[in-house]
């Protein structure tokens, strides 16, 4: 509970400390930067949605401050709405367009991704500038502050409102990003395939975090429209998105306070270097931060030799500059990105990152603790193995242009059985787990499972159907602790509708998935390392918490792609036992595996394939001897590498 | 949230910084990006008249000698800047007066901050219509009663007047107007069709034309004015796109002139056109040509402080330059650094004041919300067309040379102020 | 409306669009070895044409300038790989997004406190008299930059297929983990990419200066298009930009004509979302199969 105590404590101290602001100071100038601190400290945390938690450079936010500017200040001037209203209609405007664009955004990542958001935000500035019917065009929109109930509002007034809107945008969206949302978000970053395979839908996730935060970015240009009382469509261009996007990497990403410290740098350093003292203050200071660290780090051997002396020496050319240049006025924009250099290369975690790696040294918070495990039995009730058939594959065909990767495979897979799937490379296991498992559309033929189609070229649908898998190459969450990864793919756990989960009441529920998780990591062995993020686990724990992981769906069917691959010979033992308890529930399996003795081992019927036909089918033993499977095995590999493993397949 | 207090602090202690023996004078404009031309000029021509003033000793203010202090600050074209900047003068307390501003739009998202506190602003040399008649009486709501904004440029108002006039003279029928997409652009259209209408309907606009900044190829556009059978081609636009129209029109034939707002003066539209500029009329308040003495000390000043063979704007320089010749004799006739004293004394200046441009005699007048030109210095008659002819800007019309020598000697009085009220509105 | 006034605009327009083509063109090259691209890349091309302007105001004529000024892209590009892009890549992180574009800006307010803050002519000795040729208005100066940028890509990918460096740089390209086991420094071939990448832009720069005017703001525009290009025709297409790049410049003339000239980009940009949504790496881009 400490911790919680201190964060929210901190939290509370800050936002106190701003609301008093306006009584202790009466500066209007030092007020209207914190207004304007508020309103981007919205758009920040709206824009770390995407940038922060889907890890995708969205440079259309800007686009959603300027058109969530612009219905709000048309509602006021057009309407005769009030000020809530108008601020209401803003953030609808922001979070239906950004529902829209996210539809042909969907499919976008990286600089794809990019674009699109770039061309939508250069549409909305060429709308707002064309139509000038409606927006007044180019000569700008001048609108002012409807009173609200009764009350002028003034800058005091105007700033607390700006201040309590951060703080409920602030503590809504601490909620939401600790709940199965935020997880499902950074999930979707660290890999969408695995997203869509645990049934959490990537599609969903992706247009409601996108629209979330435009709608965010177009409270703010509600705010924004307010604060400024004229809008014009040219103040919403890439210059501004630039220096958002520097903002939200610069205060640190995936962090509300890294949202507030980045609004804060870039609404504050730009306006108050104009000042030539503060200037040399400034560059003083960071010269003697950057050469303190630098060479701390340089002895303790923690960073490069660039990370060190690159900020070193941008902050030197700054103080010299300082004394050399007559007019740093002019040189405003370079000192700027000097600044801004030697932050984004000495702390690439961004300030808050650091920041909160040094506060958590100096406090030494322990986490809360996790609660009991539940039991095994409810989270993973045991189910009758009758053997009657599962799943059925009716003449399976997957083509890739003409190389036949499987060619017309029919096989049951039994209730309760461990049916392996084994061949040579390129003899289309992979190809064809990817076909049941949904990442692959048939070319043709069917499957069923319990006697119903399993629906086809859909990983999120096949998982809902209630398959599961494992992957060949590791596709866990990596910025995720174990625990976490497990709770995402957690099934029938998560109800709250969202209006709940905003408001924090969602937390007997986190805490139920948390103990569900916890037996499931028990089953595993790694109940103790819970909280260790997936990528800092042993290559052998991450093999066995991509089982937990696929078992939190409760899955009818698991299929297990090379769970023993890359193994060692401890692990190896390890992971038979693991797959023996996940079966002693009652869940089929499909195996597919090299090792033979895994296979030896666990399996009560093994399926051989090569060139994407079945050539034997029968017990390990039997199958071992068969002598078309000898033949392949020994004899001369002919076909071309195709598993996937290796090598992009052939489009 | 240490660094967010300390912030605080530093913007504190900076504020208080050193109340003295100075008169300080904020000088704001866009100093880096598309519009720095214009806003540099400004900024130079004010220094190299506040460096005159105090190589001279500084103003005389009450009983004291005082040296003017400069407050720079660079909006950067941004609207949003703009408005943080005025908050920041607003706030400081101690400060005279404010002279620049080259952006409409910067004008109308900062100068209400100015405004409310009575701070004392001269705007220059933004010229569209907008940034004063946000103070005037307006259909659905009356203007302020006072007003702290002035404006030394010659605003749109006139210089539409003087374009569409000229096409008139020039016997033209078929127009076509071009723009560009800001803010300065679009009001420049519309105050030319006001225009248009106002002496009579005898032009056509046959075509109305917009670009971007950063356009260059206006192919389609010349196109499409060229293909209605415009004779000529009225241009409102702020940067160097404007070459980009006149070398567009000379590749596909095109013979038409370009009439338009003051920009075209500029060096960056004159060297970029070439001599596909050679004809391009537009009205200027100043013009390059050391025609008499004090302007010849001007422009070898100007040169000689600021190393360059020739101004980016020259209009922009020199008004800068006469406009903090005006600020200094009110703030003499104050007899204070109070800024609401100053606009008091700006608005019944009693002495000349000689400058570049022209001898102003009596400039502003006592606000009146239903007529903005109380507060516009300049007339009709300040304002000349001018040519571009082989890389320079020549006077397009002799009679307006000889006029300007005469007036300087002194042999005729400056202006008659209602004369020129009713010729303009 | 007549067929050469449709043919005007068509022709001018994707002239323009070649410009757009060479410096999408320098994205290629260092996203084939990096996966990265400078975002301060319109920053490059605008000093590059200021430095290109002072060699030929020192008297340098203008063939002799044209090295020199190639010379000086490259090593801004350098200089933009060392100081914003290598560290990034071996930490595996996205912050050669932002280096980019910070190291662009520090360009962009050295270049205006160095060279001024306004346009300035690009003088060159190619007439920008037009001739007619079927019918079409064209400039000696247009024909030029046409030239110039087919030229100089065909250069490159000569280089890239004729000579051995040429052969490591594709080797980096296709498999950069492939390469460094056969003893290929792949931190050399980046380096390679962003000097080729910089050379070009200075080159597009020169190339296109005296058509639009040296200045600080001279590329912003440009540089928005030209990522328009390079993502649209996709990031590994090689010549595929040009053909993108010449419709969507001819495609903003003829939209500009016929919706009115405000609305020119918009055709673009709602193409360019559509054609993204229907193939994600591009037009001429290869296609990817997911696989795990």
């Amino acid at each position: 509970m400490k911790r919680i105590l201190l964060l929210r404590g901190a939290e509370l101290i800050v936002f106190a400390f701003l609301a008093t602001i306006p009584m202790l100071v009466v500066n209007p100038y030092a007020l209207g930067l914190l207004t304007l601190l508020a309103i981007y400290g919205i758009l920040l945390i709206g824009l770390d949605v995407t940038v922060g938690y889907l890890g995708q450079v969205n440079l259309g936010h800007v686009a959603f401050l300027g058109l969530g500017a612009y219905a709000a200040g048309l509602a006021v001037t057009r309407f005769g709405l009030g000020m809530g209203p108008a601020l209401l209609a803003a953030m609808a405007v922001g979070l239906v367009l950004g529902g829209l664009l996210a539809l042909p955004a969907l499919r976008l990542d990286g600089p794809q991704f990019a674009l699109a958001t770039l061309s939508f935000a250069a549409l909305s500035t060429t709308a707002l500038n064309e139509l000038e019917g409606v927006t007044g065009g180019a000569q700008g929109l001048s609108l002012i502050r409807p009173p609200v109930f009764g009350h002028v509002m003034t800058p005091p007034l105007f700033y607390w409102l700006c201040m309590a809107l951060l703080a409920v945008v602030w503590m809504l969206m601490r909620n939401l990003l600790a709940s199965q949302w935020g997880r499902a978000f950074e999930a979707l970053r660290d890999s969408p395939i695995a997203t869509d395979a645990m049934g959490v839908g990537t599609y969903r996730h992706k247009v409601a975090a996108f629209s979330l935060g435009s709608g965010l970015g177009g409270l703010a240009g509600g705010l924004y429209a307010f604060n400024f009382q004229y809008l014009q469509p040219q103040s919403y261009t890439y210059d501004l998105m630039i220096i958002l996007l520097l903002g939200v990497v610069l205060g640190g990403r995936k962090s509300l306070w890294g949202a507030f410290v980045g609004a804060s740098v870039i609404v504050l350093l730009p306006n108050l270097l104009s000042n030539r003292h503060l200037f040399q203050i400034f560059s003083g200071l960071g010269f003697a931060m950057a050469l303190a660290a630098g060479v701390r780090g340089l002895v303790k051997k923690t960073t490069r030799p660039f990370q060190a002396l690159a900020p070193v020496a941008a902050m030197g050319i700054l103080v010299v500059g300082g004394l050399v240049v007559e007019n740093t006025e002019n040189w405003r924009k370079a000192i700027f990105a000097l600044m801004l250099f030697s932050v984004v290369v000495g702390l690439p975690e961004g300030l808050m990152g650091f920041l909160s790696i040094f506060l958590a040294k100096l406090f030494r918070v322990p986490h809360a603790p996790l609660p009991e495990p539940s039991d095994l039995g409810t989270v993973l009730p045991s189910r009758a193995a009758d053997g009657t058939p599962l799943l059925i594959l009716d003449d399976l065909k997957r083509h890739f242009g003409g190389v036949k990767a499987v060619d017309g495979i029919s096989m049951t897979i039994r209730s309760g059985a461990i049916h392996g799937l084994i061949g040579p490379n390129g003899s289309g296991k992979s190809t064809l787990v990817n076909v049941i498992s949904g990442l692959y559309p048939p070319t043709s033929g069917r499957v069923q499972l319990r006697g119903s189609t399993l629906p086809s070229g859909s990983l999120f649908r096949v998982a809902q159907a209630g398959v599961a898998r494992t992957f060949q190459n590791l596709q866990l969450f990596g910025e995720l602790t174990a625990i976490e990864n497990i709770m995402v793919a957690l099934k029938g756990v998560y109800r709250s509708p969202l209006p709940l989960v905003l408001l924090g009441l969602g937390r007997p529920e986190e805490r139920r998935a948390q103990s569900d998780a916890l037996a499931l990591l028990d089953l595993i062995g790694l109940k103790d390392q819970a909280r260790t993020k997936a990528k800092d686990l042993t290559y052998g724990a991450q093999r066995f918490l991509e089982i937990a992981r696929a078992l939190a769906r409760k899955p009818d069917l698991l299929i297990l792609d090379e769970p023993a691959a890359g193994l060692a010979h401890p692990d190896v033992i390890q992971q038979i036992e693991i797959i023996r308890r996940v079966h002693q529930r009652g869940i089929s399996i499909i195996l597919i595996e090299h090792h033979m003795d895994v296979v030896s081992e666990l399996c009560d019927t093994v399926t051989v394939l090569d060139g994407g036909r079945i050539i034997a089918e029968g017990t390990p033993e039997e199958v071992k001897r068969h002598p078309k499977v000898v033949e392949a095995y020994l004899g001369q590999p002919i076909q071309p590498e195709l598993s996937g493993d290796a090598s992009p397949l052939p489009a | 949230m240490l660094k967010q207090t300390a912030f605080g602090t530093l913007v504190l202690a900076a504020l208080g910084l050193h109340a003295g023996d100075t008169v300080k004078i904020a000088l704001t404009g866009p100093y880096s990006g598309g519009s720095a031309p214009m806003g540099t000029s400004t900024r130079d021509g004010s220094k190299l008249a506040i460096a005159e003033i105090n190589a001279a000793g500084g103003i005389q203010v009450g009983a004291k000698r005082m040296k003017i202090e400069i407050i720079e600050r660079d909006d950067e074209a941004k609207n949003e800047r703009g408005a943080l900047i005025a908050q920041e003068l607003a706030a400081m307390g101690d400060l005279s007066g404010v002279i620049g501003t080259v952006n409409t739009g910067v004008c109308m998202a900062g100068d209400k901050h100015l405004q409310e506190q009575g701070i004392t602003k001269i705007i220059c040399p933004a010229a569209g219509s907008a940034s004063m008649t946000q103070w005037a009486n307006k259909p659905d709501k009356p203007g302020v009663k006072e007003n702290s904004i002035f404006r030394f440029a010659a605003y749109d108002g006139i210089q539409a007047a003087m374009v569409v006039e000229e096409a008139i003279n020039r016997k033209f029928k078929k127009v076509a107007v071009v723009f560009d997409s800001t803010n300065y652009g679009v009001s420049g259209r519309d105050d030319m069709l006001d225009q248009i209408k106002k002496q009579g309907n005898k032009l056509e606009v046959v075509a109305q034309e917009k670009f971007n900044i950063g356009d260059k190829d206006m192919t389609a556009q010349l196109l499409r004015a060229k293909s209605v059978g415009a004779e000529a081609i009225l241009i409102w636009a702020i940067g160097p796109e404007l070459a980009a129209v006149s070398n567009g029109a000379a590749k596909i034939g095109m013979k038409s002139s370009l009439i338009g707002g003051w920009t075209l003066s500029m060096s960056n539209y004159i060297d970029n056109a070439g001599k596909n500029g050679n004809g391009t009329l537009m009205p200027q308040t100043f013009i390059e040509e050391p025609i008499t003495p004090k302007a010849k000390a001007f422009i070898d000043g100007f040169h000689k402080a600021y190393k360059v063979d020739r101004m980016p704007s020259a209009v922009a320089a020199a008004q800068g330059y006469d406009a903090v010749y005006i600020f200094a004799a009110a703030v003499k006739q104050a007899g204070s650094t109070d800024t609401h004293k100053i606009k008091e004394a700006l608005e019944d200046l009693k002495e000349p004041v000689k400058g570049v441009i022209a001898t102003w005699n009596h400039p502003y007048t006592k606000w009146d919300p239903a007529d903005v030109a109380t507060h516009e210095a300049f007339r009709r008659e300040q304002v000349v067309m001018g040519m571009v002819q082989d890389g320079r800007v020549v006077f397009g019309n002799e009679s307006d040379k000889a006029r300007l020598i005469k007036e300087a000697t002194g042999l005729t009085p400056a202006k008659a102020k209602t004369k020129a009220k009713a010729k303009t509105k | 409306m007549n067929a050469s006034i449709i043919g005007q605009m068509a022709v001018s327009g994707a002239l323009m669009g070649l410009v757009y083509a060479l410096i999408a063109y320098g994205f290629q090259l260092t996203y084939a070895t990096s996966k990265s691209i400078n975002f301060g890349q319109g920053e490059l091309v605008m000093v590059s044409a200021f430095f290109s302007l002072t060699l030929t105001n020192l008297g340098l004529p203008y063939w002799a300038m044209i090295p020199g000024g190639l010379l000086f892209g490259a090593l801004m590009g350098l200089v933009v790989e060392r100081a914003g892009v290598r560290l990034a890549l071996e930490q595996r992180s996205e912050g050669w997004i932002l280096l980019t574009i910070i190291i662009g800006l520090f360009f962009f307010s050295a270049a205006e406190n160095i060279w001024g803050r306004d346009d300035r002519p690009f003088p060159t000795p190619i007439s920008a008299d037009p001739i007619r040729v079927l019918g079409v208005d064209i400039t000696r100066l247009e024909i030029s930059v046409a030239v110039g940028v087919l030229g100089i890509m065909g250069l490159i990918e000569l280089f890239k297929r004729r000579t051995l460096l040429g052969k490591a740089f594709e080797a980096v390209s296709a498999d950069r983990d492939a390469a460094e086991l056969m003893g290929i420094s792949a931190t050399r071939t980046v380096m390679l990419s962003y000097g080729l990448s910089g050379a070009v832009a200075a080159l597009a720069g020169i190339l296109v200066s005296p058509i639009t005017t040296v200045g600080p703001t001279m590329a912003s525009a440009l540089i928005l298009k030209a990522f328009s290009v390079a993502v649209v025709a996709g990031l590994d297409s090689g010549f595929g930009v040009v053909l993108i790049g010449m419709f969507l410049g001819a495609l903003e003339s003829l939209s500009s004509f016929y919706l009115g000239s405000g609305w020119r980009e918009a055709p673009g940009l709602v193409l360019l979302i559509l054609a993204l949504a229907v193939r994600p790496t591009g037009v001429f881009g290869k296609a990817v199969i997911r696989k795990v």
